[in-house]
This record gives structure tokens, sequence and C-alpha cells, in this order.
């Protein structure tokens, strides 16, 4: 410790005296990375107690946990209403310090660096920060000792045996669990159930029915299918991707995330760019690469947007401006050709929100039981109740009906069976290529569907970025 | 700023009507032409710069759907003071508004002392390092501020003052010296140095001279760049955000800080009316405190070197 | 006699000099030095010498961006400046004469206020606006006010147009406040010069050129380079309005937001501070170029 306190007081002086004789002595190497990149001599005491059956991760029942959560779509009410409370039930005297953020990455990034992290961090929101960058600085902790402990409340089982096929892998980074992702998004075509319904119009299974519904739609003055071009386009790249990994199945995609040369012109993205290109040039209406998502999302509660591709989100988001004519339902993406891999019903759901611990803060452990917490049935199921979206621990919401978006997401689970796949990561993983992939998006479907130049562009940002050293690499299998 | 002469009340008209008594005949077509074209330029500006706050206070009472898919000067369907309610209280536009003013007020004191200070000194005194000195306040004006934000941060952090007043007083004060520094610098040059000499020969001390003398002669300037300083430092989001924050920084966040959080928040959780109330919240107090000053300000502006 | 002059300099100098090295100076110096750095903004911190800097020639978007923000760097300052004078004028010197004295017209007053009130908002506000003046659909604010005939404008969605518009709402808040400044400027310009040169038979136009702008240029020195180094800024509007941020396909990017962008988004700080870097001898170099080429004698009346 009295390192560290020599270290600042030199620096000080040394900025002093340049100021008071108006030269500056160019600071030293050594003054910047202390400064600036996470000091190595600055392990903060962290908190550990004795392991148990009842304290798997071995937190030290007496320690506070900080925790920020981000304020968005989700809100945060589930974890002042829901988390806490469960938490503090069993450590009634570690006190919990909650903040929240729309801005993860501004208030949180400094902090991180600083080597003061809060414990438990809700990494989310188009302000978030890149975490492979923060497990490759090795700010993550280790999430292994979280998902082998046993469940909070489903006796008999370890955390990671209650979650969904592939809740584990997807915050997996070079073969180690840092992220959890909590909340389960199912990924479609979402539409207004009731008008469909008044209108017996049948939800498509081919792309030919598809094209046909929307010429039905638009003659009836509807725009058929949209999305905002001015800041949701990745919500298109989903829509493009999900249909090519059902013409080729999920290996498409693991190919476009390992950066596999040629992964952009494969087949089936070609055939799905060129199948939405044709989409965006018969049916979306032009100006909606103005608009941005709430805009939009707007529209289609006005019934003036039949189809919107989304994540189970969406009703939540929109449930102060949806009417009472209006009732949201989710379609699985129609099979493009005939000879697609995977049957109509294939849905693409995901895991999303990142939760981690931070592996320097003051209490790494109790920021992972705060997790464990999390992922136990009853808050899973108080989570659901709230923020109508489901989660990672299956079966959580099992039996309740909560909303009618919510049924119809966990309908389409049910008969997707067992070919749901979780996408892909490259839009995390690679920021560059991620930006790149919604302007690409936004040229295929709004300036005249050209397929060719679609893939051809994001081959060449793809293969950009795997010359690129100064980005960090990760792999899937 | 030019060394002008004035004869003070000079300035702006009366808002009487003009009557047309005693026009000179041959301008008197050349006069109406302008006065008409003025008064429609005028108009049109106004209406260009009224027209979106207008908006703004109507979208306030509007709910989404009316803001978004409505005509957008269409009346509101409902008028309910809730959504200022809301400001009000989520929003926290009365501490967040008291907030800015404290800080804005102490920094702007502060630059304005300490500025003139360095600039005088820079300006009509002749010693080593003075060309240095001044070339790197100067260049301060080059730097894109949010270069700094990340350094800042740890800066800030090892000398304890993150999260603080202090802190932020300071900063701001320091980022304001490069062009407070440059122009007065340039202001001070162009007084004229008869009265000084006087003084040093009736005795005055450095500082007697600048306080008395030199501070008083350059009026004009100072109140146009204290009035630059205040409206560049109320309107800085940057410098809070990376000062104000860690734990308890909630309470003490500036205005733009909580405007910019509501608008975030309005594109999460699509609350725009809210938004817009607090927004005219926000600018109400600026619009009374403006027109209430508007005459001192119009003064302090024109009052010039008395030779 | 000196009454020690050296105390009194360095009296006067030390606390703004030492204020402004720490957290100024350092903080730039520190920001320089990592763009010779590869940092990601985590973790440890290695050299790469220029590498940043030939990534940069070589990097499209830098050059568009570049290009932008001299966009904005020639407009903005001109059509600001002229903007504000004529308006500033009209205030002043546009009304009806009375008894040969030049007024300005009715309500000029009123007109400051109105005039004022965009500086009073920050920009982010500014741009959340100014996203609904330029709504793209029939719901915008410039579409609302078209015959419903006319297809909706595209305005940020459209690639020709969408810097024309950060532009147009760059000028709208600036005016205001220059429009005061200049304002003041010509009330403190004495009446008895419009008089005499009135009673020469000049008009009103003519007065404004040979007797307002001269008089006024310093201060237009001074609106001149502060519009300048506001065009080699533009974040706020370019991240909240700009159509995927600073599309769309980049057509509205600027090099603040590139520099936003690698820093928070893109993880790559040593990049983000290389354009740092560019854009602070930019500026420099405008400043120093504005303020060689519009020097003139201080003209005293």
């Amino acid at each position: 410790m009295t390192e560290i306190f020599k270290a600042e007081v030199d620096r000080r002086t040394l900025l002093r005296r340049a100021a008071a004789v108006g030269l500056m002595a160019t600071p030293a190497v050594g003054m910047l990375s202390a400064c600036v990149g996470g000091s190595d001599d600055n392990s903060t005491k962290q908190s550990t107690g004795t392991k148990s059956a009842d304290n798997p991760l071995g937190i030290d029942p007496k320690a506070g946990v900080e925790i920020i959560i981000f304020n968005g779509g989700l809100g945060t009410a589930y974890a002042t209403d829901v988390d806490t409370p469960l938490f503090n039930k069993k450590w009634p005297d570690a006190k919990i310090t909650y903040s929240t953020t729309e801005q993860i990455s501004t208030v949180v990034q400094p902090r991180i660096n600083a080597g003061t992290p809060p414990d438990m961090i809700n990494n989310s929101g188009s302000n978030l920060m890149d975490f492979g960058a923060i497990v490759k600085a090795g700010q993550a902790a280790d999430l292994t000792d979280l998902f082998a402990a046993p469940s909070w409340d489903v006796s008999g089982k370890t955390v990671a045996d209650t979650l969904v096929p592939g809740a584990v892998e997807q915050g997996t980074y070079d073969g180690k669990p840092f992220a959890m992702n909590y909340s389960f998004t199912v990924f479609g075509l979402w539409y207004n159930k009731k008008l469909f319904d008044s209108k017996s119009w049948k939800i498509p299974t081919t792309w030919a029915d598809f094209t046909a519904l929307c010429d039905t739609i638009k003659a009836a003055g509807i725009t058929p299918f949209g999305f905002a071009g001015a800041n949701a386009s990745y919500y298109m790249v989903r829509a493009l991707l999900t249909s090519a990994a059902k013409i080729g199945t999920e290996q498409a995609l693991k190919d476009i995330d390992n950066l596999k040369p040629g992964a952009w012109t494969a087949d089936p993205i070609k055939k799905a760019a060129a199948a939405w290109g044709e989409i965006g040039n018969k049916y979306i209406n032009k100006t909606f690469l103005g608009l941005k998502h709430t805009e939009v999302q707007l529209q289609q509660d006005q019934d003036k947007l039949a189809f919107y591709p989304c994540g189970s989100w969406l009703e939540n988001e929109q449930s102060k401006d949806t009417p009472p004519t209006f009732e949201y339902a989710v379609a699985a993406y129609p099979s493009v050709t005939a000879s697609d891999q995977l049957p109509a019903t294939a849905i693409n759901a995901a895991a999303g929100e990142i939760y981690f611990a931070a592996a320097k803060g003051k209490n790494p452990q109790g920021g992972k039981e705060y997790i464990r917490g999390m992922l136990s049935k009853e808050a899973a199921l108080g989570f659901t109740k709230l923020t109508k979206s489901l989660t990672v621990v299956a079966g959580a919401a099992d039996g309740q009906t909560i909303s009618p978006g919510l049924t119809s997401a966990n309908d389409l689970l049910g008969k997707a069976g067992k070919d749901v796949f979780m996408g892909y990561l490259f839009d995390t993983w690679y920021k560059k290529l991620d930006d790149e992939s919604r302007a690409a998006a936004n040229d295929l479907m709004f300036k005249g569907g050209d397929a060719d130049k679609f893939c051809q562009r994001m081959e060449a940002a793809s293969q950009a970025v795997a010359k690129d050293s100064s980005v960090t690499k990760f792999t899937r299998s | 700023m030019t060394n002008l002469t004035s004869v003070p009340g000079a300035d702006v008209v009366p808002a009487a009507p003009a009557k047309s008594a005693g026009r000179k005949p041959g301008v008197k077509r050349e006069v109406n032409a302008l006065t008409g074209m003025a008064h429609i330029g005028l108009i049109l500006w106004a209406l260009a710069t009224a027209g979106p706050l207008i908006w703004v206070v109507l979208a306030s009472f509007k709910t989404n759907t009316e803001i978004f898919l409505g005509k957008p000067f269409a009346l509101p369907e409902s008028w309910s003071f809730k959504t200022y309610a809301d400001a009000w209280t989520e929003a926290h536009v009365g501490r967040y508004f008291l907030n800015s003013v404290i800080v804005v007020l102490l920094s702007t004191a502060g630059t304005m002392l300490l500025g003139s200070m360095a600039a005088y000194v820079l300006a009509r005194y002749r010693f080593w390092g003075n060309r240095f000195i001044y070339y790197l306040f100067v260049s301060g004006l080059a730097f894109p501020t949010f270069m700094a934000l990340g350094p800042l941060f740890y800066i800030l952090k090892n000398m304890g003052l993150l999260g603080t007043y202090t802190g932020l007083v300071l900063v701001y004060i320091a980022y304001s010296l490069p062009f407070t520094v440059f122009f007065l610098a340039a202001f001070f040059k162009t007084l004229p140095y008869e009265i000084e000499e006087a003084a040093t020969v009736d005795g005055a001390s450095h500082t007697r001279k600048f306080f008395q003398i030199m501070m008083p002669m350059a009026r004009s300037g100072l109140v146009s760049i204290t009035i630059f300083n205040i409206v560049g430092q109320w309107n800085q989001y940057l410098l809070p955000v990376v000062v104000i924050s860690g734990p308890g920084a909630d309470q003490k966040m500036l205005l733009t800080q909580g405007i910019a959080q509501i608008s975030v928040s309005a594109g999460y959780h699509a609350q725009w009316s809210t938004l817009f109330a607090a927004l005219t919240l926000s600018i109400l107090p600026m619009i009374v405190v403006y027109a209430i000053f508007q005459r001192q300000i119009q003064a302090g502006l024109t009052a010039g070197a008395v030779k | 006699m000196r009454h020690g002059k050296y105390p009194f300099i360095i009296g006067f100098l030390v606390v703004p000099v030492a204020l402004y090295c720490t957290f100024v100076v350092a903080a730039y110096l520190q920001s320089f030095q990592l763009s010779l750095t590869s940092w990601s903004g985590f973790g440890a911190i290695k050299y790469i010498g220029f590498e940043n800097f030939q990534k940069l020639w070589n990097d499209d978007l830098f050059w568009k961006s570049l290009r932008h923000n001299l966009f904005l760097l020639i407009l903005l300052p001109l059509v600001t400046v002229a903007l504000a004078l004529v308006i500033a004028f009209l205030l002043n010197v546009g009304g009806s004469s009375r008894g040969g004295q030049t007024r300005g017209v009715r309500g000029s007053k009123a007109y400051r206020i109105i005039f004022f009130f965009p500086q009073l908002l920050a920009l982010a506000i500014v741009a959340v606006i100014f996203q609904r003046v330029f709504g793209p659909d029939k719901s915008g604010m410039i579409n609302g006010l078209f015959p419903e005939s006319w297809s909706p404008w595209l305005f940020l969605a459209d690639e020709r147009w969408a810097m024309t518009c950060i532009l147009i709402v760059l000028i709208w808040q600036a005016v205001g406040f220059y429009v005061v400044l200049f304002s003041a400027g010509m009330g403190s310009i004495p009446a008895e010069i419009y008089e005499a040169a009135a009673l020469d038979g000049a008009t009103r136009i003519k007065l404004f050129f040979r007797i307002t702008i001269p008089l006024l240029w310093g201060t237009i020195q001074v609106a001149w380079v502060y519009l300048g180094i506001a065009a080699f800024d533009a974040f706020a509007l370019v991240n909240i309005m700009t159509v995927d941020r600073g599309g769309p396909n980049g057509a509205s990017s600027v090099l603040s937001l590139m520099i936003y962008r690698n820093t928070f988004e893109f993880s790559q700080v040593g990049y983000a501070s290389a354009i740092g870097v560019v854009l602070f001898f930019l500026t420099l170099t405008f400043a120093a170029l504005t303020l060689r080429v519009t020097r003139r004698e201080s003209v005293e009346a």
C-alpha cells in the first residue's frame, strides 16, 4: 500500500513543479501505464468466507455487494423488487449497494480500469462495454464455480442443470464461462393477432405464401414488412441470418462468427439476401430508413405495419402505447427454399442480457452469489412477471399466463422442439463487423436489394477484421 | 474586441411604434421597403426559432402515438400535467437545475478571475516564457475535449476529486481558460497605456492597477467573455459525465446530465412526453432570467472605454 | 519604478497555469501518447509506433469524415455570421427613421429574446427536436407542412442531404448568440457616424458594408474562429440525429464521432487517440490561418 501512496505523491509533485516553471516534463511511460491501464500494483483485498453446502461459493455473509443494473427495456424493478429481497432473505447481513444507469460503458468502464469496479454488473444497452475485451483483460470473474454450484431453490440440481440448453455456452469465451446471459428471447416476425384474425390472414410457412400474403396486405393499404433503419437495422440482420441458418443450418452462422473466408458469400447467405432483398424492394416503406425503432413500433401498434422482425421484449417495450385492438403474436420465419435444411418451425432463440462479476472487485464471490439468486426459479418467475420476458431458467414460467405475446413465444418454442438455434455472436465479438452489417442491411433493404453487393461487402469487411491484428479474436465450435 | 468609443444608450430602439413624422421624403421609399423586408425576415426567423420550441411544449402533453404519427402542431388530446409531475420527480429537474446554477456561477467567477489575471500579465508584461505560456493556453482551443475524458478521469481519481463539485469547478475553470485567456489577452492589448502609466507614477502597485484601473476599462470585453463562458459551461455535458460519476452521483448531477439521461431513457422506455416536459421545465427559468437581465447584458456589452 | 514585477507576474500566473496544466495539458499529453499504442481500453498497453496513423491514412471512413468536417468548416461560420449580421443589422438599423436618426425595427427586444432561445438548449435536446423536424415521413414537421401529394423527403435518411441537415441545425442553434453579440457591437457604434453617412446620401446597405462590418471586424473574427472550432466537433448532433450513427453508410460521419465510437464501441482507444491528434492539428491550423488571414488593424471610430 505504501508503494501506491508514494507513486501518487510523486506524480502530483512532478506536475506541480512542472507547472510552476511553465515547462512540461514529458510524462514517463511509467506514469502513463500507471494512470490509464489497469495498474497491477493495485490489488484490492477481496472478501471471502468458508465454503459449505449452504454457501457453495464461499462468500463472506457480512460483506456488502455492489451491483449496477442497466435501466432499459427491461427496467430495474426485477432487481430492486425481486432479486435483492430474495438475496437478503438468505444473507441478511450482506448489504446490497444498488445503482442504475443508461450508459454502462461511460459509468463502469473507467471504474474497471481504475481497479474499483462494482461486484455485479449488468452489461447491456447500446452503450454497453465490449465484453470480449473485458474477458481478455482478465476483468471478468470465471463463473465455472457458479454454474457448478447447487441451484438456489431446486434441490438436487446444479445451476447449469436448471438452465435451458445453450445458456451456459453463450457466455463462454475460450472454453470458460464468464457471462451469465439471463433473459431468453425468442426472435421472429411479430404481428397483430387480432388484425390478422379479422382479415383471415394465415401465417405463411413458405416464401411463396409469404410474398403472396404481403401482396394482399399491401393491397389493404398496410405496409407488409418494415424495420427501423435509423437505429435498429440489426433486427434486419438477424432476420436475414435466421433465414440463412434455416437454409444451411447454424453452421453457416458459425462460419461467419469464425471469420472463415467465403462465409458471407456462401450459398445460404446469398439465397437469404436475395429473398429478403426482394421483400425490401417490393414491400418496405422507404421512409423507415430514417425512423427509430420506437417510431416504427408505434406504427405497427396503429396497424400501419403488418410484420416486424423483433424479439420477445417488444410487447413489454410497447406496453404503454398498445391499443386494445392490438394483440402481440410471433411467427417463425417462413422457409426460403424447398430444400431448407431446417424445418419451417425452426426458430432463433437466444439468451441475452449479460450479467457478470468483476474479477477485481471487492467482493466477486458476492457478485456471483447474487447471480446465483437470480437463477433461482423464484427470481426467474418474478423477472418474467415484471418484464414479460422469459429467462434461461427452464420451466420457470410454465403454467403462467402472463401476456399474449409471451404465450405466443412460448408456443413457438414448443413447436420448434429441438430446432432452436442460438444464432451468431459476431455482433458482440467484432463491433466493426456488426456496424458494417447494419449499414449493409439498410443498403440491401432500402436501396435496391442487391444481394451480391451485400455478400461481397460483408465478406470484405469480415476479412479485414480477420487480418487486423489489433482486434482480439474468438472462435466457436 | 475593437476599441470603440460609444455613447451609452445609442443602442437599441425603444419598442414605441414608429410614426411617420419627420421622415426625409427622398429616403422614404427605401426606408419602407427595407422596414417591410426587415419585418418579414425577422418574423420568418422568429418562427423558425420558436417553432420547434412550441412543438416541444405541445408534445409534452401528447402521447407517443400523437407525437410520432399525428400532425406536428395539432393540439394534444388532453392537457394533463402528469408528464410535468413525472419530469419533476423522475428527472429531478428542480434539483439538477440548482446544481447547474451553483456550479456554473462558481466556475464562471473563477474562470473570469483567473483568466483575466493570466491574460493581463501575458498581454502587457514582457518576461521570459511569456510566449510559451501564451501558446500553451491558446493551443488548448484546438483540443477536442472528449479526447481528454479518459485521462481526466484518472487525474481526478488520483487527486481524490471524483464525484465532487470542487473537482468539477476546477475542471470547468481549467477547460475554459484557453478561450478566456486568448480573447482577454487580445482585448487587454488594445487598452491604452497612458492611464496605467499615470497610475504607476502615482505609486500604484501592479495589483492595484489591475483591479482598480484595468478591469473597469475592460468591462465590455469582460462582460462578453463572461456570457460566452456562462453559456458554454451551462451546456457542458461531457465533463460532468466524467467527473460526477460513481456512487452518490445521482444527487449531484447537472441539468445537462439529467436531460441527457431522460432522453436516453426515452429511447428505451419511450417516455417522450416526459422528456419534453422536463425540457420545457428547464428552459422556462432560463428564458425568464435572460429576459430580466437583457438590459444589463446589453449595457455591459456596449459599454466602452472612456477616452 | 518597477514595484517588483516578477513576484506580481508569477503570483498572477501560478494558479491559472497550474490548474490548466494539471487538468488539461496532462490529460491531452496522455491521450497523445495513447495514439502510439494499440490499447483497447482494458488491460495492458502495447506501443506500436505510428501504425495507427498508417491505418488512418488507408481508412475510407476517415477521409469521408474529414470531408464532412471541412464541409461544416467552410459553411458554418460563413452562413452563421452572414445571417447573424443581417439579422442584427435589421434589428438595430432596419426600422423607420425618426428625425433623421436610424432606428431598429419595432419589437427588437422581443425578437432578441426569441432569437437567443436556441443557445439555452443543450445540444442533445436540439438533436431530439430536429429529429422530429426532419422526420422522414408525414409526421415530421417539415414534411407535415408540405402538401399531401408530395412524397415525403428523406432528409437525414438521404445520403446526399444528411450532412446539410446537420449544418442547418448547427446554424439554427448558433445564430441567436451571434445576433446578440453583433447587435451589441453595432449598438456601440455611435449614431453620429451613421448620421454623417446618411447625410452624405449613403443607403442603409452601403452603411452596412462600409461602416458596420469594418467596425465589427474583431468580433467577427472571434465568431469565425469559435464557429470553426464547433465545426470540428458536431459530435452530439451526429450521434443522436443520424441514421445508424454517422450514416446512412457514413454519409454523416464526422471525426469526433469516429473518436467516440472507436473509444467506446470498438475498443480501439489507440486508434481513436490517433484521430484525436489529427483533429488537434487540423483545428490548430484552422485557427492560426483564420487569425492571420483576417488580421486587420483594429479600427478606431
